[in-house]
């Protein structure tokens, strides 16, 4: 057969991802910017109470949300897709106490590796290899995010609450580091 | 004698796409881009505008409007920015036009598939 008898594939020419990956990976990229504000109004929750630590804690894993968002943000650019920046809205600015705010942000973790399994799952049937391979770095990332908000809820339970157990738990929460090598 | 000049358009080759009783949508593989003849016009479409049409008319709440009792004209304007196209159609030919979008969207889908087929992988 002939190439020139078939029409050619344009869609495929301007851009790599199919337009429900697109889809995904943008309601992905609304989904980080939310936690990266979830996580600032926590840090702002944390300060004003005292957690001064956590609050800093909560500041750095905003950056690093915003940076995710990023790194969807310019893939789907890169790959010629339409990048739609998203309306952030319902970001909850009161906590019941200390305790909730690390129980909420383990939650949120756990939410995005979920969305990005998801995403992964579609490129599989797709077999879109291209950006499977690209959402392996989310899934390292995201044993580090789900280990240290684990960490943190943990010191509740080693330190207890009790006395000065909270301004204990503050203190090591701004050391929690995750650096395995597996 | 006169040497015969290029002509002042050049001349598209058409492909159809797409076609229902109330318009066709083609493809001009030289130019990258399609055509919509549609509501008494023919309208060329790039492929930054082909989506975004397609987002237009897929975003209008069709069933809301039906279903919608308050008296109002029954006019939906399709406007894209940067585009030098819009539409200004009444609730049915809004139907007929997305009905249009969406047949066109599975033959080029369709189209992708016989390409990876025939050439991507079996070459």
């Amino acid at each position: 057969m002939q190439k020139e008898e078939i029409m050619k594939d344009i869609m495929r020419v301007k851009c790599l991802l199919s337009s429900d990956v697109e889809t995904l990976i943008n309601q992905q990229i609304k989904k980080e910017a939310h936690s990266s504000a979830i996580y600032l109004s926590m840090a702002s929750w944390c300060n004003r109470n005292g957690y001064d630590f956590s609050a800093d804690y909560f500041f750095k894993q905003a950056e690093e949300e915003r940076q995710h968002q990023l790194k969807f943000f310019k893939y789907v650019l890169d790959m010629g897709g339409t990048a739609i920046s998203p309306d952030i809205t319902n970001v909850k600015q009161e906590y019941n106490s200390f305790r909730e705010v690390f129980e909420e942000a383990l939650e949120q973790e756990i939410s995005v590796t979920q969305s990005i399994k998801n995403i992964a799952a579609r490129c599989h049937k797709e077999q879109d290899y291209v950006t499977l391979e690209f959402l392996n770095w989310f899934f390292r990332e995201q044993r580090e995010e789900e280990y240290k908000a684990r960490r943190a809820l943990e010191l509740f339970e080693v330190i207890g609450e009790e006395g000065t157990g909270r301004w204990q738990i503050d203190k090591h929460v701004g050391q929690i580091s995750y650096d395995s090598e597996a | 004698m006169q040497k015969l000049q290029e002509p002042l358009f050049p001349v598209a080759t058409f492909e159809e796409v797409f076609a229902t009783t109330s318009g066709t949508i083609f493809q001009s593989d030289s130019e990258n881009c399609w055509y919509i003849d549609f509501a008494g016009k023919l309208a060329r479409f790039d492929y930054r505008n082909l989506l975004k049409l397609k987002k237009a008319v897929y975003q209008v709440d069709i069933e809301g409007k039906l279903l919608n009792s308050v008296q109002s004209a029954d006019v939906e304007i399709i406007f894209i920015c940067a585009c030098d196209h819009s539409y200004v159609l009444s609730l049915l030919e809004l139907i007929k036009l997305k009905e249009l979008l969406q047949g066109t969207f599975v033959m080029l889908e369709l189209n992708h598939i016989i390409h990876d087929c025939l050439y991507r992988l079996a070459s």
